[in-house]
Protein backbone atom coordinates (compact mmCIF):
# COMPACT_ATOMS: atom_id res chain seq x y z
CA UNK A 1 0.00 0.00 0.00
CA UNK A 2 2.78 2.12 -0.72
CA UNK A 3 2.34 5.43 -3.06
CA UNK A 4 4.64 5.84 -5.83
CA UNK A 5 7.39 7.96 -5.35
CA UNK A 6 7.62 11.58 -6.59
CA UNK A 7 9.11 12.10 -9.78
CA UNK A 8 11.05 14.51 -10.67
CA UNK A 9 9.64 17.81 -12.17
CA UNK A 10 6.33 17.15 -10.26
CA UNK A 11 5.74 19.64 -7.69
CA UNK A 12 5.25 18.27 -4.37
CA UNK A 13 2.32 19.84 -3.41
CA UNK A 14 0.52 17.57 -6.36
CA UNK A 15 2.05 14.30 -4.97
CA UNK A 16 -1.05 12.44 -3.50
CA UNK A 17 -1.05 11.48 0.25
CA UNK A 18 -4.53 9.84 0.50
CA UNK A 19 -6.44 8.27 -2.54
CA UNK A 20 -9.50 7.12 -1.42
CA UNK A 21 -11.81 5.65 -4.18
CA UNK A 22 -15.65 3.97 -3.30
CA UNK A 23 -14.77 3.08 -0.10
CA UNK A 24 -17.64 1.07 1.77
CA UNK A 25 -18.07 0.13 5.11
CA UNK A 26 -20.75 -1.65 7.01
CA UNK A 27 -21.27 -2.48 10.46
CA UNK A 28 -24.30 -5.85 10.41
CA UNK A 29 -27.15 -4.55 8.12
CA UNK A 30 -26.35 -0.88 8.79
CA UNK A 31 -23.68 0.79 6.44
CA UNK A 32 -21.45 3.86 7.69
CA UNK A 33 -19.32 4.64 4.79
CA UNK A 34 -21.08 4.19 1.28
CA UNK A 35 -19.13 5.19 -1.99
CA UNK A 36 -16.77 7.14 -0.44
CA UNK A 37 -14.26 9.13 -2.65
CA UNK A 38 -11.55 11.64 -0.75
CA UNK A 39 -8.16 12.33 -1.82
CA UNK A 40 -5.42 14.36 -0.10
CA UNK A 41 -2.43 15.77 -1.13
CA UNK A 42 1.15 15.28 0.64
CA UNK A 43 1.78 18.53 2.87
CA UNK A 44 -2.04 19.45 3.13
CA UNK A 45 -4.27 19.68 6.12
CA UNK A 46 -7.59 18.62 5.95
CA UNK A 47 -10.25 18.32 8.43
CA UNK A 48 -12.86 15.57 8.31
CA UNK A 49 -16.06 17.39 9.88
CA UNK A 50 -19.19 14.93 10.69
CA UNK A 51 -21.98 14.82 13.32
CA UNK A 52 -21.31 11.92 15.65
CA UNK A 53 -22.05 8.45 14.68
CA UNK A 54 -21.28 8.90 11.09
CA UNK A 55 -18.59 7.41 10.21
CA UNK A 56 -15.43 10.03 10.91
CA UNK A 57 -13.80 7.32 13.07
CA UNK A 58 -13.88 4.47 10.65
CA UNK A 59 -12.49 6.15 7.66
CA UNK A 60 -9.73 6.79 9.95
CA UNK A 61 -9.39 3.60 11.37
CA UNK A 62 -9.57 2.62 7.58
CA UNK A 63 -6.80 4.76 6.67
CA UNK A 64 -4.86 3.69 9.50
CA UNK A 65 -4.84 0.25 8.68
CA UNK A 66 -6.84 -0.93 11.75
CA UNK A 67 -9.98 -2.25 10.26
CA UNK A 68 -9.43 -4.38 6.77
CA UNK A 69 -13.05 -5.24 6.43
CA UNK A 70 -13.78 -2.40 3.85
CA UNK A 71 -14.81 -2.50 0.23
CA UNK A 72 -13.68 -0.26 -2.13
CA UNK A 73 -9.82 0.89 -2.66
CA UNK A 74 -7.26 2.93 -0.30
CA UNK A 75 -3.79 4.23 -0.95
CA UNK A 76 -1.66 5.34 1.88
CA UNK A 77 1.89 5.93 2.09
CA UNK A 78 3.66 3.45 3.86
CA UNK A 79 4.97 6.13 6.96
CA UNK A 80 2.25 7.18 8.89
CA UNK A 81 0.85 7.49 12.21
CA UNK A 82 -2.41 8.30 14.44
CA UNK A 83 -3.13 10.12 17.70
CA UNK A 84 -6.19 8.90 19.19
CA UNK A 85 -8.24 10.67 21.00
CA UNK A 86 -6.84 9.41 24.62
CA UNK A 87 -3.36 9.24 24.64
CA UNK A 88 -3.24 5.51 24.50
CA UNK A 89 0.63 5.59 26.18
CA UNK A 90 1.26 2.62 27.27
CA UNK A 91 1.07 2.57 31.11
CA UNK A 92 4.21 0.54 31.99
CA UNK A 93 6.15 2.09 29.94
CA UNK A 94 7.83 5.23 30.36
CA UNK A 95 7.66 7.97 28.42
CA UNK A 96 10.64 8.00 26.04
CA UNK A 97 10.49 3.94 25.44
CA UNK A 98 6.63 4.83 24.50
CA UNK A 99 7.62 7.56 21.87
CA UNK A 100 9.52 5.03 20.37
CA UNK A 101 7.35 2.33 20.26
CA UNK A 102 7.76 -0.21 17.85
CA UNK A 103 10.85 1.23 16.53
CA UNK A 104 13.94 -0.79 15.12
CA UNK A 105 17.26 0.85 16.32
CA UNK A 106 18.77 2.22 13.51
CA UNK A 107 22.59 2.53 12.25
CA UNK A 108 23.37 4.45 15.31
CA UNK A 109 21.85 1.97 17.88
CA UNK A 110 19.49 2.36 20.88
CA UNK A 111 21.31 5.46 21.82
CA UNK A 112 20.56 7.27 18.54
CA UNK A 113 17.04 5.92 18.86
CA UNK A 114 16.98 7.34 21.97
CA UNK A 115 18.43 10.64 20.84
CA UNK A 116 15.57 10.79 18.29
CA UNK A 117 12.90 10.59 21.10
CA UNK A 118 14.13 12.80 23.09
CA UNK A 119 14.46 15.74 20.02
CA UNK A 120 10.71 14.46 19.71
CA UNK A 121 10.08 15.26 23.19
CA UNK A 122 11.84 18.56 23.49
CA UNK A 123 9.73 19.63 20.25
CA UNK A 124 6.76 19.34 22.24
CA UNK A 125 8.28 20.56 25.36
CA UNK A 126 8.06 17.80 27.33
CA UNK A 127 12.37 16.59 27.28
CA UNK A 128 11.97 16.56 30.95
CA UNK A 129 9.28 14.04 31.25
CA UNK A 130 11.22 11.46 29.37
CA UNK A 131 11.36 9.22 32.76
CA UNK A 132 8.27 9.96 34.02
CA UNK A 133 5.34 7.10 33.91
CA UNK A 134 2.61 8.26 32.11
CA UNK A 135 0.15 8.06 34.64
CA UNK A 136 1.67 10.87 36.41
CA UNK A 137 0.87 13.02 33.13
CA UNK A 138 -2.01 15.47 32.42
CA UNK A 139 -4.28 15.19 29.40
CA UNK A 140 -2.06 17.85 27.87
CA UNK A 141 0.89 16.60 28.74
CA UNK A 142 -0.06 12.59 27.79
CA UNK A 143 -1.29 14.19 24.50
CA UNK A 144 1.90 15.95 23.32
CA UNK A 145 3.94 12.89 24.73
CA UNK A 146 1.10 10.79 21.74
CA UNK A 147 1.95 13.88 19.77
CA UNK A 148 6.17 13.12 19.97
CA UNK A 149 5.13 9.39 19.07
CA UNK A 150 3.48 10.52 15.72
CA UNK A 151 6.37 12.66 14.76
CA UNK A 152 9.01 11.24 15.76
CA UNK A 153 8.06 8.27 12.79
CA UNK A 154 8.42 11.45 10.44
CA UNK A 155 5.50 10.54 8.88
CA UNK A 156 4.17 11.71 5.88
CA UNK A 157 0.49 11.33 6.55
CA UNK A 158 -0.88 11.81 10.30
CA UNK A 159 -3.98 10.91 11.06
CA UNK A 160 -5.72 12.67 14.16
CA UNK A 161 -8.53 11.20 15.62
CA UNK A 162 -10.64 13.74 17.59
CA UNK A 163 -7.11 14.55 19.41
CA UNK A 164 -7.73 17.60 21.48
CA UNK A 165 -11.48 16.71 22.29
CA UNK A 166 -10.92 15.41 25.92
CA UNK A 167 -8.35 18.32 26.58
CA UNK A 168 -10.27 21.74 28.47
CA UNK A 169 -10.59 24.94 26.04
CA UNK A 170 -7.51 26.68 27.64
CA UNK A 171 -5.36 23.28 26.49
CA UNK A 172 -6.66 22.58 23.78
CA UNK A 173 -5.74 26.26 22.31
CA UNK A 174 -2.51 25.56 23.12
CA UNK A 175 -2.07 22.17 21.65
CA UNK A 176 -3.77 24.07 18.30
CA UNK A 177 -0.52 26.06 18.15
CA UNK A 178 1.57 23.20 19.31
CA UNK A 179 0.47 21.28 16.03
CA UNK A 180 0.65 23.88 13.84
CA UNK A 181 3.86 24.93 14.60
CA UNK A 182 5.38 21.16 14.43
CA UNK A 183 3.30 20.79 11.28
CA UNK A 184 4.89 23.90 9.60
CA UNK A 185 8.26 22.36 10.15
CA UNK A 186 7.53 18.54 9.54
CA UNK A 187 5.19 19.37 6.52
CA UNK A 188 3.15 15.96 6.31
CA UNK A 189 -0.15 15.37 5.18
CA UNK A 190 -2.68 16.03 7.78
CA UNK A 191 -6.48 14.38 7.74
CA UNK A 192 -7.62 15.54 11.77
CA UNK A 193 -11.08 14.04 12.71
CA UNK A 194 -12.83 16.79 14.39
CA UNK A 195 -16.59 17.48 15.17
CA UNK A 196 -15.25 21.04 16.16
CA UNK A 197 -16.18 23.49 13.27
CA UNK A 198 -13.83 26.21 14.37
CA UNK A 199 -10.93 23.82 15.26
CA UNK A 200 -11.01 22.78 11.70
CA UNK A 201 -11.18 26.28 10.44
CA UNK A 202 -8.13 27.29 12.88
CA UNK A 203 -5.98 24.63 11.63
CA UNK A 204 -7.07 23.48 7.69
CA UNK A 205 -6.49 24.09 4.81
CA UNK A 206 -9.37 22.38 3.96
CA UNK A 207 -12.25 21.16 5.05
CA UNK A 208 -14.97 18.01 4.39
CA UNK A 209 -18.18 16.94 5.19
CA UNK A 210 -19.33 13.42 5.97
CA UNK A 211 -23.00 12.84 5.87
CA UNK A 212 -24.66 9.61 5.29
CA UNK A 213 -21.60 7.82 4.29
CA UNK A 214 -19.97 10.16 1.53
CA UNK A 215 -18.17 13.51 1.26
CA UNK A 216 -21.08 15.68 1.04
CA UNK A 217 -19.05 19.44 1.32
CA UNK A 218 -15.58 19.91 0.12
CA UNK A 219 -14.31 23.51 0.75
CA UNK A 220 -11.19 24.99 1.09
CA UNK A 221 -10.24 27.14 3.77
CA UNK A 222 -8.45 30.01 2.11
CA UNK A 223 -7.67 31.84 5.04
CA UNK A 224 -4.71 34.40 6.09
CA UNK A 225 -3.25 32.69 8.90
CA UNK A 226 -2.84 33.46 12.12
CA UNK A 227 -6.30 32.94 11.82
CA UNK A 228 -8.91 34.76 13.84
CA UNK A 229 -12.57 34.00 14.97
CA UNK A 230 -14.13 37.09 14.14
CA UNK A 231 -12.86 37.00 10.78
CA UNK A 232 -15.50 37.52 8.28
CA UNK A 233 -14.30 35.11 6.25
CA UNK A 234 -14.38 32.54 9.17
CA UNK A 235 -17.92 33.15 10.49
CA UNK A 236 -18.79 32.72 6.71
CA UNK A 237 -17.40 29.69 6.17
CA UNK A 238 -18.09 28.91 9.71
CA UNK A 239 -22.17 29.08 8.99
CA UNK A 240 -21.71 27.23 6.03
CA UNK A 241 -20.42 24.09 7.76
CA UNK A 242 -22.86 24.79 10.29
CA UNK A 243 -25.66 24.45 8.07
CA UNK A 244 -24.28 21.57 6.39
CA UNK A 245 -23.73 19.48 9.40
CA UNK A 246 -27.64 20.18 10.13
CA UNK A 247 -27.16 22.89 13.12
CA UNK A 248 -29.04 26.40 12.41
CA UNK A 249 -27.38 28.71 14.77
CA UNK A 250 -29.34 31.39 16.15
CA UNK A 251 -29.40 34.95 14.76
CA UNK A 252 -28.35 37.68 16.85
CA UNK A 253 -30.78 40.92 16.57
CA UNK A 254 -31.10 41.94 13.41
CA UNK A 255 -29.65 38.79 11.69
CA UNK A 256 -26.20 38.03 11.01
CA UNK A 257 -25.31 38.48 7.00
CA UNK A 258 -23.14 35.85 5.86
CA UNK A 259 -19.67 37.27 5.03
CA UNK A 260 -20.91 40.04 7.61
CA UNK A 261 -18.33 42.34 9.33
CA UNK A 262 -20.10 42.31 12.17
CA UNK A 263 -19.45 38.51 13.32
CA UNK A 264 -18.40 37.61 16.78
CA UNK A 265 -15.45 35.97 18.08
CA UNK A 266 -16.94 33.14 19.29
CA UNK A 267 -19.78 31.38 18.35
CA UNK B 1 -19.61 41.90 66.36
CA UNK B 2 -20.71 38.38 66.70
CA UNK B 3 -19.93 36.89 70.07
CA UNK B 4 -19.86 33.60 68.72
CA UNK B 5 -17.07 30.68 69.97
CA UNK B 6 -14.36 29.76 67.55
CA UNK B 7 -11.83 27.48 68.43
CA UNK B 8 -8.54 27.48 66.92
CA UNK B 9 -7.43 23.98 66.13
CA UNK B 10 -4.33 22.75 68.19
CA UNK B 11 -1.07 23.75 67.88
CA UNK B 12 0.35 25.04 64.15
CA UNK B 13 -2.10 24.77 62.02
CA UNK B 14 -2.68 26.66 58.84
CA UNK B 15 -1.40 29.99 59.47
CA UNK B 16 -4.46 31.86 61.84
CA UNK B 17 -4.61 35.12 59.89
CA UNK B 18 -8.30 36.07 60.22
CA UNK B 19 -9.03 37.10 63.28
CA UNK B 20 -11.72 34.96 65.22
CA UNK B 21 -15.01 36.76 65.11
CA UNK B 22 -14.63 38.64 62.16
CA UNK B 23 -17.47 35.92 60.54
CA UNK B 24 -20.43 34.87 62.15
CA UNK B 25 -21.13 31.24 63.05
CA UNK B 26 -18.11 30.43 60.64
CA UNK B 27 -15.49 27.57 61.23
CA UNK B 28 -12.07 26.21 59.81
CA UNK B 29 -12.61 23.94 57.55
CA UNK B 30 -10.59 21.42 58.81
CA UNK B 31 -11.45 22.36 62.87
CA UNK B 32 -13.42 18.95 63.13
CA UNK B 33 -11.32 16.92 62.39
CA UNK B 34 -8.38 15.27 64.32
CA UNK B 35 -5.06 16.54 64.24
CA UNK B 36 -2.95 14.06 62.16
CA UNK B 37 -0.08 14.77 64.75
CA UNK B 38 -1.89 13.20 67.79
CA UNK B 39 -1.41 9.38 65.73
CA UNK B 40 2.18 8.77 66.36
CA UNK B 41 2.20 5.22 66.68
CA UNK B 42 2.87 3.86 63.30
CA UNK B 43 0.48 1.79 61.40
CA UNK B 44 2.37 -1.61 61.62
CA UNK B 45 2.38 -1.38 65.07
CA UNK B 46 -0.62 -0.75 65.84
CA UNK B 47 -1.63 -4.16 63.33
CA UNK B 48 0.10 -6.09 66.02
CA UNK B 49 -2.43 -4.93 69.22
CA UNK B 50 -5.33 -7.65 68.05
CA UNK B 51 -3.14 -10.59 67.88
CA UNK B 52 -0.98 -9.55 71.24
CA UNK B 53 -4.40 -9.19 73.04
CA UNK B 54 -5.50 -12.51 71.36
CA UNK B 55 -2.22 -14.04 73.00
CA UNK B 56 -2.18 -12.36 75.92
CA UNK B 57 -6.17 -13.70 76.21
CA UNK B 58 -4.85 -16.98 75.37
CA UNK B 59 -1.87 -17.13 77.87
CA UNK B 60 -4.21 -15.95 80.66
CA UNK B 61 -6.92 -18.61 79.98
CA UNK B 62 -4.20 -21.22 79.96
CA UNK B 63 -2.41 -19.71 83.04
CA UNK B 64 -5.86 -20.50 85.30
CA UNK B 65 -6.11 -23.73 84.54
CA UNK B 66 -9.24 -23.48 82.20
CA UNK B 67 -8.33 -25.82 79.42
CA UNK B 68 -5.83 -28.89 80.34
CA UNK B 69 -2.32 -29.13 78.51
CA UNK B 70 -3.64 -31.75 76.47
CA UNK B 71 -6.72 -29.86 75.38
CA UNK B 72 -4.99 -25.90 74.56
CA UNK B 73 -1.43 -25.76 75.30
CA UNK B 74 -0.46 -21.96 76.33
CA UNK B 75 1.44 -19.60 74.05
CA UNK B 76 4.66 -19.86 76.21
CA UNK B 77 4.38 -24.17 76.44
CA UNK B 78 4.30 -23.47 71.62
CA UNK B 79 7.38 -21.50 72.14
CA UNK B 80 9.02 -24.19 74.54
CA UNK B 81 8.09 -27.02 72.63
CA UNK B 82 9.71 -25.10 69.70
CA UNK B 83 12.80 -24.55 71.69
CA UNK B 84 13.56 -27.94 72.54
CA UNK B 85 12.80 -29.01 68.95
CA UNK B 86 15.47 -26.84 67.86
CA UNK B 87 17.68 -28.29 70.12
CA UNK B 88 17.74 -31.79 68.35
CA UNK B 89 17.53 -30.04 65.31
CA UNK B 90 14.07 -31.46 64.29
CA UNK B 91 12.60 -28.44 63.73
CA UNK B 92 15.22 -27.23 61.42
CA UNK B 93 15.24 -30.44 58.95
CA UNK B 94 11.48 -30.49 58.23
CA UNK B 95 10.69 -27.08 58.27
CA UNK B 96 13.49 -26.92 55.19
CA UNK B 97 11.73 -29.89 53.82
CA UNK B 98 8.32 -28.56 54.06
CA UNK B 99 9.44 -25.08 52.29
CA UNK B 100 11.59 -27.42 49.74
CA UNK B 101 8.10 -29.47 49.03
CA UNK B 102 6.52 -25.95 48.29
CA UNK B 103 9.00 -24.25 46.32
CA UNK B 104 9.35 -26.96 44.29
CA UNK B 105 5.79 -27.35 43.53
CA UNK B 106 5.64 -23.37 43.15
CA UNK B 107 7.60 -23.22 40.99
CA UNK B 108 6.58 -26.22 38.30
CA UNK B 109 2.70 -25.10 38.92
CA UNK B 110 3.42 -21.54 38.74
CA UNK B 111 5.42 -22.13 35.52
CA UNK B 112 2.90 -24.29 34.25
CA UNK B 113 -0.19 -21.97 34.83
CA UNK B 114 1.69 -19.36 32.65
CA UNK B 115 2.66 -21.52 29.86
CA UNK B 116 -1.57 -22.53 29.89
CA UNK B 117 -2.69 -19.26 30.12
CA UNK B 118 -0.67 -17.39 27.81
CA UNK B 119 -1.63 -20.49 25.18
CA UNK B 120 -4.94 -19.68 25.81
CA UNK B 121 -5.26 -16.35 26.16
CA UNK B 122 -2.97 -15.73 22.72
CA UNK B 123 -4.49 -18.13 20.82
CA UNK B 124 -8.14 -18.60 19.90
CA UNK B 125 -7.36 -22.62 19.10
CA UNK B 126 -5.51 -22.65 22.10
CA UNK B 127 -8.14 -21.73 24.30
CA UNK B 128 -10.47 -23.98 22.81
CA UNK B 129 -7.77 -26.81 23.35
CA UNK B 130 -6.60 -25.93 27.18
CA UNK B 131 -9.60 -24.24 28.40
CA UNK B 132 -12.05 -26.87 28.69
CA UNK B 133 -9.48 -29.15 30.49
CA UNK B 134 -8.48 -26.62 32.87
CA UNK B 135 -11.91 -26.52 34.10
CA UNK B 136 -12.75 -29.41 34.49
CA UNK B 137 -9.79 -30.68 35.70
CA UNK B 138 -9.61 -27.62 38.12
CA UNK B 139 -13.48 -28.81 39.98
CA UNK B 140 -11.76 -31.79 41.10
CA UNK B 141 -10.80 -31.16 44.74
CA UNK B 142 -7.13 -31.82 44.73
CA UNK B 143 -6.63 -33.50 47.90
CA UNK B 144 -9.34 -36.10 46.57
CA UNK B 145 -6.26 -36.64 44.07
CA UNK B 146 -4.32 -38.09 47.12
CA UNK B 147 -4.70 -41.64 47.04
CA UNK B 148 -4.25 -41.50 43.24
CA UNK B 149 -0.96 -39.88 43.44
CA UNK B 150 0.40 -42.05 46.09
CA UNK B 151 -0.40 -45.03 43.50
CA UNK B 152 1.13 -43.42 40.58
CA UNK B 153 4.09 -41.58 42.43
CA UNK B 154 4.49 -43.92 45.19
CA UNK B 155 5.26 -41.99 48.75
CA UNK B 156 8.28 -40.33 47.93
CA UNK B 157 8.64 -36.48 47.57
CA UNK B 158 7.26 -36.75 44.01
CA UNK B 159 3.78 -37.21 44.67
CA UNK B 160 3.82 -34.40 47.17
CA UNK B 161 5.32 -32.13 44.76
CA UNK B 162 2.89 -33.27 42.06
CA UNK B 163 -0.04 -32.50 44.67
CA UNK B 164 1.11 -29.01 44.88
CA UNK B 165 2.30 -28.31 41.50
CA UNK B 166 -0.93 -29.18 40.57
CA UNK B 167 -2.90 -26.58 43.19
CA UNK B 168 -0.66 -23.71 42.32
CA UNK B 169 -1.67 -24.00 37.89
CA UNK B 170 -4.89 -23.66 38.39
CA UNK B 171 -4.91 -20.40 40.05
CA UNK B 172 -1.77 -18.68 38.08
CA UNK B 173 -3.57 -20.13 35.17
CA UNK B 174 -7.04 -18.51 35.55
CA UNK B 175 -6.17 -15.44 36.80
CA UNK B 176 -3.27 -14.76 34.24
CA UNK B 177 -5.50 -16.13 31.22
CA UNK B 178 -8.71 -13.50 32.51
CA UNK B 179 -5.68 -10.87 32.81
CA UNK B 180 -4.20 -11.48 29.07
CA UNK B 181 -7.56 -11.15 27.57
CA UNK B 182 -8.52 -8.13 29.79
CA UNK B 183 -5.74 -6.29 28.54
CA UNK B 184 -6.90 -2.94 26.68
CA UNK B 185 -7.71 -3.62 23.05
CA UNK B 186 -7.06 0.29 22.47
CA UNK B 187 -3.37 -0.27 23.65
CA UNK B 188 -3.21 -3.41 21.34
CA UNK B 189 -4.29 -1.28 18.77
CA UNK B 190 -2.04 1.60 19.44
CA UNK B 191 0.78 -0.99 19.73
CA UNK B 192 -0.10 -2.09 15.87
CA UNK B 193 -0.60 1.40 14.74
CA UNK B 194 3.27 2.05 15.90
CA UNK B 195 4.99 -1.03 14.02
CA UNK B 196 4.66 -3.45 16.66
CA UNK B 197 4.58 -7.30 15.47
CA UNK B 198 3.18 -9.67 17.33
CA UNK B 199 6.06 -11.22 19.08
CA UNK B 200 6.66 -7.34 19.90
CA UNK B 201 3.38 -6.55 21.10
CA UNK B 202 2.82 -9.91 23.33
CA UNK B 203 6.42 -9.08 24.94
CA UNK B 204 6.03 -5.03 25.19
CA UNK B 205 2.03 -4.62 25.64
CA UNK B 206 0.55 -7.40 26.22
CA UNK B 207 2.30 -9.48 29.12
CA UNK B 208 2.97 -6.78 31.16
CA UNK B 209 -0.60 -5.70 30.93
CA UNK B 210 -0.88 -9.04 32.53
CA UNK B 211 1.27 -8.96 35.03
CA UNK B 212 -1.40 -7.64 37.94
CA UNK B 213 -3.74 -10.44 37.22
CA UNK B 214 -0.67 -12.88 37.41
CA UNK B 215 0.35 -11.37 40.56
CA UNK B 216 -3.22 -12.43 41.85
CA UNK B 217 -2.69 -15.48 40.73
CA UNK B 218 0.24 -16.18 42.59
CA UNK B 219 -1.52 -15.46 46.01
CA UNK B 220 -3.60 -17.67 45.64
CA UNK B 221 -1.40 -20.34 44.73
CA UNK B 222 0.60 -19.35 47.65
CA UNK B 223 -2.04 -20.20 50.03
CA UNK B 224 -3.43 -23.35 48.11
CA UNK B 225 0.36 -24.44 48.24
CA UNK B 226 0.79 -24.76 52.11
CA UNK B 227 -2.78 -25.66 52.39
CA UNK B 228 -1.86 -28.93 50.15
CA UNK B 229 1.78 -29.29 51.73
CA UNK B 230 -0.08 -29.49 55.37
CA UNK B 231 -2.90 -32.36 54.09
CA UNK B 232 0.01 -34.46 52.29
CA UNK B 233 2.57 -34.29 54.93
CA UNK B 234 -0.27 -35.42 57.43
CA UNK B 235 -1.31 -38.33 55.36
CA UNK B 236 1.70 -39.32 53.67
CA UNK B 237 5.38 -38.67 54.75
CA UNK B 238 8.10 -39.36 56.71
CA UNK B 239 9.62 -35.82 57.10
CA UNK B 240 8.22 -32.18 57.39
CA UNK B 241 6.11 -30.30 59.35
CA UNK B 242 2.68 -31.78 58.89
CA UNK B 243 4.64 -34.92 59.66
CA UNK B 244 5.59 -33.23 63.29
CA UNK B 245 2.31 -32.69 63.70
CA UNK B 246 1.23 -36.26 63.18
CA UNK B 247 3.94 -37.55 65.09
CA UNK B 248 2.59 -35.62 67.91
CA UNK B 249 -0.63 -36.26 67.86
CA UNK B 250 -0.02 -39.99 68.84
CA UNK B 251 2.03 -38.40 71.75
CA UNK B 252 -0.85 -36.11 72.95
CA UNK B 253 1.75 -33.46 72.65
CA UNK B 254 -0.46 -30.94 71.81
CA UNK B 255 2.50 -27.67 72.28
CA UNK B 256 4.15 -29.23 69.05
CA UNK B 257 0.78 -29.34 67.07
CA UNK B 258 0.32 -25.96 67.80
CA UNK B 259 3.79 -24.68 67.10
CA UNK B 260 3.41 -26.48 64.00
CA UNK B 261 0.31 -24.67 63.47
CA UNK B 262 1.92 -21.45 64.43
CA UNK B 263 4.44 -22.10 61.75
CA UNK B 264 2.15 -22.23 58.83
CA UNK B 265 0.91 -19.14 59.52
CA UNK B 266 4.20 -17.30 59.71
CA UNK B 267 5.25 -18.88 56.48
CA UNK B 268 1.96 -18.07 55.15
CA UNK B 269 2.87 -14.44 56.06
CA UNK B 270 5.81 -14.17 55.47
CA UNK B 271 4.92 -15.40 51.37
CA UNK B 272 2.19 -13.09 51.53
CA UNK B 273 4.68 -10.15 52.25
CA UNK B 274 7.05 -11.59 49.44
CA UNK B 275 4.23 -11.14 46.73
CA UNK B 276 3.21 -7.75 47.83
CA UNK B 277 6.98 -6.52 47.71
CA UNK B 278 6.96 -8.31 44.14
CA UNK B 279 3.89 -5.81 43.38
CA UNK B 280 5.87 -2.90 44.84
CA UNK B 281 8.59 -3.48 42.76
CA UNK B 282 6.92 -4.68 39.44
CA UNK B 283 3.87 -2.21 39.43
CA UNK B 284 5.34 1.09 40.46
CA UNK B 285 4.31 2.42 37.10
CA UNK B 286 0.61 1.94 38.87
CA UNK B 287 1.60 4.65 41.50
CA UNK B 288 3.86 6.49 38.69
CA UNK B 289 6.73 6.02 41.07
CA UNK B 290 10.15 7.60 39.00
CA UNK B 291 12.64 6.10 42.04
CA UNK B 292 15.22 8.54 42.85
Amino acid sequence: MTLTESRPGHPRSRQPAIIAHQVTRAFGDRPVLDGLDLSVDADEFVALLGRSGTGKSTLLRILGGLDPEYGGDVLVPAKRSVVFQESRLIPWQRVLPNVVLGLEPGPGGRSALARQGLDALEEVGLGDQARAWPVTLSGGEAQRVALARALVREPQLMLLDEPFGALDALTRARMHHLLQDLCARHRPAVLLVTHDVDEALLLADRAVVLVDGRISLDVAIDLERPRWRGDPGFVALRDRLMVELGVEEPRGPGGRSRGGVEGSAEP
Amino acid sequence: MATTEILRPPPPAPASVIEVGTGRDLVRPTQDRPSRRSRRVPRQVRRLVGPLLVLGLWQLVCSLGVFSSVEVASPLAVVDAGRQLWATGELQTNLLISLQRVAEGLVVGVAAGVVLAVISGLFHRGEDLVDPIIQAARSVPILGLVPLAIIWFGVGETPKVFLIALGCTFPVYINTFAAIRGVDSKLVEAGQTFGLRRWGLVRRVILPGALPGFLVGLRFALVSSWLIVVVAEVINAKSGIGYLINEAQSWNRTDIIMLGLAIYAVLGLVADAIVRLLERRLLTWRRGFTGS
